[in-house]
C-alpha cells in the first residue's frame, strides 16, 4: 500500500482527483489539517503557517529563515501523519515534503487551461481574463515558492512518477490510473519502508525543533539513530547541546543522538 | 614621514588579503603564500628573483635540514629511547614526571620541528600515563606547552626564529647566533612548566585515570580506550534466519545499532575477525559485536537472534593476547588524512574495524563511513595484535602500543647523533652559516643510511617550506616600498612617546594576537619589518624588536591552533575552554618573561 501525494496547479480538479482516489483505495485523506496539526504541535498561529506554505519568502524573510521553520514545523506535521501509511495528499508540494518518504507515488495533475478559467469562473464569478490571470498569479506564486525554497520546478515531470492531463482524460480516468500505480509492488509497504517513513517522520520532528534557533543544521535518522549536521562550524556550541539533551529527553524514538559538525550535510538529511 | 604612495596601497591590500585568506581559510594557507608569490611580481612590487627568493633563503634550507635531521633521529628511535630512562629517573609522582617529560621534550623541540617532538612523544606519554596511572589530560598538555616553549631555546627550534636572520637581512642588522636566545628560550621552558606544576589543578581539566580494561589482567602496554565502554558480546543466528527477510549484512547492523562485528562466522565455515561491511548474516552462525548491551539486546529482540552469556566460540580468539582495541591518533602529514575511512577501508586492507572516531570533544559512533579523516583525529580499531602492528608499518597513525623495532634503525642512532653535533659545532665553532651547517648534517644523514633520500624528501613538510617561501617577498616589499615604515610611523604617531620596554612589551602583545589568528611564520614576516621600523624611529633597538616578534609568535596557547596544541586535544579529551583557561595564564607569564629576560641578557 502506498503513500499518494497529488500536486496540481490551482484549479486542476486535483482535490476532486485526491478524493475518488482515496475513496476508491479507502485511504485516508488529508490535506490542510496539516496546518492545525503543526500549528497545536508548535504554537504557531495557523495564518502565519498558511502564509508561509502558499507564499514565496520575501527577501527579508530570507535572511531571517523564518519561512523555512515554518515550512519544517508543516513537515514535521505532515511526516508524523505519513507514518500511519495508506493516505492521499493533496496540498502544496507534497512530493517535496514527502522527500525520502519511501512507497510514496508522486503525482501530478495538470488540467487545459480553458477548464481551469471555467471553473475559476464558475467558482469566483469572475470574468474570463480576471480568471486567467488570477490563474496565472496561483501558478506563479507557487513556482516561486517551490524555486526558492527547495530549488525545483513544480511543472518539472521528472519530479513525478504519474503526471495526468485532465482534458480528454477524465478524473475517473485519472482515477484507475493513480489506483493502478498505487498497488504495484514498488509502491508496497515493507517493514523497512514503515521504518524508514518513521525515521524520517522522526528526523522531521527534530528539525522543526531545531529551526529556529539553528537553522544551519541537517538532520538524518536511521532506525532511530538520529544525527545532527553542523554546517561550517568546528564543534558543536554548548546551547546546541543543551537543546538536543532536552529534545532527546522529551521526543520518544531516539536510541542514539550525535552531532557531526565541519562534514558536508548529505542530500539526504532534513 | 613618506607620503603614502600607491605602491604602499598595494601593499597593505596585499598584507590585508593575506590575513583574511588565513583567517576564513578558504584555500589553504601555503596556497596564500604561493598566489602572493605570483600576485607581488605581476603587480611590480618586487621582482621576478625577488618574488621567488624565499624558495632558495637560507631559513627555507635551514627548516628543510632541520626537518630532515629529525627524522633521522626519529628514524633511529634515538627519541623512544629517552623515554624510559627519564622516567625512572622522574619517579612517580606526576608532577616530577611532568618536568622531566617536559624538560626532555623541550631539548628535543629546540633541535626538532616542534609537532615532529610532538608527534614522536605522544604514544610514549599515553604509555606513562597507563602505567602510572595518571589522567593523560594532566600530562599532555604541559608537555605539549613544553614542546612549543621548548621551541625558543635555540634558534633553530622554531620556523620564526629560522626565519628572523633572513628578515633582518635587508636592514644589515647583524644576524642572531644559534645560542643567543637559549637564556631566554630556557626562561620560557621553566616558567611553562612552573605554571602548570603549581596552579595545575586550577588550570588543568581534573579526568580520570585509563582502567587498565574489563578483565584487568592486560599487558601494561597495551592501552584500551578511556572514557567509553568497550563490552564484547557474543550471539547466535537461528536456523531460519535468513528466510523471509532481506538479506542483512554487517554495515547493518552498525547503522541500526550501533554495533560493530568484530567477530563471525563466514561461508562455509570460517570463524573470522573483523569481517568486510558487506558480509551477510548467515543463518546458524555465531558473531561478536562491540557496543552498549541496552543495543544488543534491542537487536537480538528486533532481528531474532540469541544473546549468549559470555564468549564462548570467540573466546580464545579475541583473548587479550591476541587482540584488542587500540586507539590511534592521526599524526601530521598522515597518507590517511583527507581521506573517508570507507576510502581508506580498514577492514579490507588491515582487517581492524573502526569502532569510533574522537575529534574536536565529539565521538561519532553513527555513518562514519563517511567522516574525512583530519590530523588529530583519534580512531578507534578493534583486531588481533598482528594486524596492528602492520597498521604501524603504514606510519601515518600514532600508537599507544609500542612500535616494532623493526622498522626502526638503531644501528645508525650514533650516527644520527654525530651528524647532529657536527652539524651544531660547525655553526657554533666554526661560524658556519646555518643553512649550510644544517644541510651538512641532513646530507650527512643520508649518506650514512640513517635515512634514504626519499624519506628524506617524504619527511619534508612542504606546506611549511611553501608557507615561507611565499611570505618571505611579502616582507620584502614591505619593506622596499616603504609600507613597514609608513605603518611604524602610524602607529608610532597613535601610541605616543613610550619607553623602550613598554614599546617591546606593546611589539609582544601584536606579535601573540597575530599568531592566534593567522600562522606564526605569517606573522613573523609580517611584523618583522613594521617592528624594526617602529623601534629605529622611537630610537630603540631594532634588533630586539626582531627577537621579540620571533619568540612571541611561539606564544600560541590560548587557542589550540598551533600544530601541536590540535594534536593532543584529541588524545588528552581537552576541550577549547580547557586551552583557554591554561593558555591565558601561561600567555601572559610568556609575555611577561620575556621581556624581562631580554632586559635582563641584552640590557634593553
Amino acid at each position: 500500500m502506498a503513500i499518494i501525494t497529488i500536486s496540481r496547479g490551482s484549479s486542476s480538479m486535483g482535490k476532486a482527483v485526491a478524493e475518488k482516489v482515496a475513496e476508491r483505495l479507502n485511504y485516508a485523506i488529508i490535506s490542510r489539517e496539516v496546518i492545525l496539526d503543526a500549528s497545536h504541535q508548535f504554537n504557531i498561529p495557523e495564518i502565519k503557517l498558511e502564509k508561509a506554505i502558499h507564499d514565496a519568502p520575501g527577501i527579508l524573510e530570507r535572511y531571517r529563515h523564518s519561512s523555512h521553520s515554518y515550512i519544517a514545523y508543516f513537515r514535521a506535521a505532515l511526516t508524523g501523519r505519513m507514518a500511519e501509511d495508506n493516505i492521499v495528499y493533496h496540498g502544496l508540494a507534497g512530493h517535496l515534503l514527502l522527500k525520502g518518504m519511501p512507497n510514496l507515488l508522486k503525482v501530478r495533475i495538470n488540467a487545459d487551461m480553458e477548464r481551469r478559467i471555467q471553473i475559476v469562473m464558475a467558482r469566483d464569478g469572475l470574468s474570463a481574463p480576471e480568471a486567467h490571470a488570477r490563474i496565472l498569479a496561483d501558478d506563479k506564486e507557487r513556482r516561486k515558492w517551490t524555486k526558492n525554497l527547495y530549488g525545483e520546478d513544480p511543472w518539472d515531470s521528472s519530479l513525478y512518477d504519474l503526471t495526468i492531463r485532465i482534458d480528454r482524460l477524465s478524473v475517473d480516468n485519472a482515477t484507475d490510473f493513480i489506483c493502478q500505480a498505487a498497488e504495484a509492488e514498488g509502491f508496497r509497504s515493507t517493514d523497512k519502508s514503515r521504518q524508514k517513513a518513521k525515521d524520517l517522520a522522526l528526523a522531521c520532528r527534530i528539525k522543526a525543533e531545531l529551526a529556529d534557533e539553528f537553522p544551519n543544521t541537517g538532520v538524518t535518522c536511521e532506525y532511530g539513530n538520529v544525527l545532527i549536521y553542523i554546517k561550517g562550524k568546528e564543534q558543536a556550541s554548548g546551547k546546541l547541546t543543551k537543546k538536543l539533551n532536552a529534545i532527546r529527553e522529551s521526543t520518544s524514538g531516539i536510541h542514539h543522538l550525535e552531532t557531526h559538525a565541519g562534514t558536508a550535510i548529505p542530500p539526504d538529511a532534513v | 614621514m613618506e607620503p603614502l604612495t600607491f605602491e604602499m596601497i598595494l601593499v597593505m591590500s596585499m598584507i590585508g588579503v593575506a590575513v583574511f585568506l588565513f583567517i576564513v581559510e578558504w584555500v589553504r594557507v601555503d596556497v596564500v603564500a604561493i598566489l602572493i608569490m605570483v600576485t607581488l611580481p605581476l603587480l611590480h612590487l618586487v621582482s621576478p628573483k625577488e618574488a621567488f627568493m624565499g624558495l632558495g633563503s637560507n631559513a627555507v634550507v635551514s627548516i628543510i635540514a632541520v626537518i630532515i635531521i629529525g627524522a633521522g633521529l626519529d628514524r633511529t628511535g634515538m627519541v623512544n629511547k629517552l623515554v624510559a630512562p627519564v622516567v625512572r629517573i622522574a619517579g612517580d609522582t606526576p608532577s616530577r614526571i611532568t618536568i622531566a617529560i617536559s624538560l626532555t621534550i623541550a631539548m628535543i623541540s629546540s633541535f626538532m620541528q616542534n609537532i615532529g617532538a610532538a608527534a614522536l612523544f605522544l604514544p610514549a606519554v599515553q604509555r606513562i600515563s597507563k602505567m602510572k596511572k595518571i589522567p593523560l589530560g594532566q600530562l599532555l598538555m604541559p608537555i605539549g606547552f613544553s614542546c612549543i616553549l621548548g621551541g625558543t631555546i635555540t634558534l633553530v627550534g622554531s620556523s620564526p626564529l629560522i626565519l628572523l636572520n633572513d628578515l633582518l637581512t635587508p636592514f644589515k642588522l647583524q644576524p642572531f647566533g644559534l645560542f643567543d636566545v637559549t637564556l631566554i628560550g630556557l626562561a620560557l621552558t621553566a616558567s611553562g612548566i612552573a605554571c602548570f606544576i603549581f596552579l595545575g589543578r586550577f588550570i588543568l581539566p581534573q579526568g580520570e585515570s585509563t582502567d587498565s580494561g574489563e578483565t584487568g589482567n592486560e599487558p601494561a602496554d597495551r592501552i584500551l580506550a578511556d572514557g567509553e565502554k568497550n563490552d564484547f558480546y557474543e550471539l547466535s543466528t537461528p536456523a531460519d534466519f535468513t528466510h523471509y527477510r532481506d538479506p542483512l549484512v554487517v554495515e547493518d547492523l552498525r547503522r541500526r545499532y550501533l554495533l560493530n562485528v568484530v567477530a563471525m562466522t563466514e561461508s562455509p565455515d570460517f570463524k573470522v575477525l573483523s569481517p568486510m561491511p558487506d558480509t551477510e548474516i548467515r543463518s546458524g552462525i555465531d558473531l561478536v559485536v562491540c557496543g552498549e548491551k541496552k543495543n544488543v539486546e534491542r537487536m537480538a529482540a528486533a532481528e531474532g537472534m540469541r544473546l549468549k552469556a559470555a564468549l564462548e566460540t570467540y573466546k580464545d580468539r579475541l583473548s587479550a593476547q591476541n587482540s584488542g582495541t587500540v586507539e590511534v591518533v592521526v599524526a601530521p602529514r598522515s597518507p590517511f588524512a583527507g581521506k573517508r575511512l570507507m576510502d581508506i577501508n580498514f577492514q579490507d586492507r588491515f582487517r581492524l574495524t573502526p569502532l569510533s572516531v574522537y575529534r574536536h570533544e565529539e565521538t561519532y559512533r553513527a555513518k562514519i563511513d563517511d567522516l574525512r579523516i583530519q590530523v588529530g583525529d583519534v580512531i578507534r580499531l578493534h583486531g588481533t595484535w598482528k594486524r596492528f602492528k602492520a597498521l604501524q608499518e603504514e606510519r601515518g597513525l600514532l600508537f599507544s602500543i609500542p612500535s616494532d623495532v623493526e622498522s626502526m634503525r638503531p644501528e645508525k642512532a650514533l650516527w644520527a647523533l654525530f651528524w647532529l653535533v657536527l652539524a651544531l659545532t660547525m655553526t657554533m665553532g666554526f661560524d658556519v652559516q646555518l643553512s649550510v651547517a644544517l644541510m651538512t648534517g641532513a646530507l650527512g644523514m643520508v649518506l650514512t643510511r640513517v635515512l634514504t633520500i626519499d624519506e628524506a624528501y617524504q619527511s619534508v613538510d612542504w606546506r611549511t617550506i611553501f608557507l615561507l617561501a611565499g611570505l618571505i617577498p611579502l616582507g620584502v616589499a614591505t619593506e622596499q616600498t616603504g609600507a613597514a615604515a609608513w605603518i611604524a610611523h602610524t602607529v608610532l604617531g597613535i601610541i605616543g612617546t613610550v619607553s623602550p620596554i613598554v614599546l617591546l612589551t606593546v611589539i609582544a602583545i601584536l606579535s601573540t594576537l597575530f599568531s592566534l589568528v593567522i600562522s606564526n611564520v605569517g606573522a613573523t614576516v609580517l611584523l618583522v619589518p613594521l617592528v624594526i621600523n617602529m623601534a629605529i624611529a622611537a630610537h630603540a633597538d631594532p634588533r630586539m624588536a626582531a627577537l621579540v616578534v620571533g619568540l612571541a609568535t611561539s606564544n600560541s596557547f590560548v587557542l589550540p591552533t598551533h600544530q601541536v596544541n590540535a594534536l593532543y586535544m584529541g588524545p588528552g579529551r581537552y576541550r577549547t575552554v580547557d586551552f583557554l583557561k591554561a593558555g591565558s595564564l601561561v600567555s601572559i607569564v610568556f609575555i611577561i618573561v620575556t621581556i624581562a629576560m631580554i632586559a635582563l641578557v641584552y640590557g634593553v
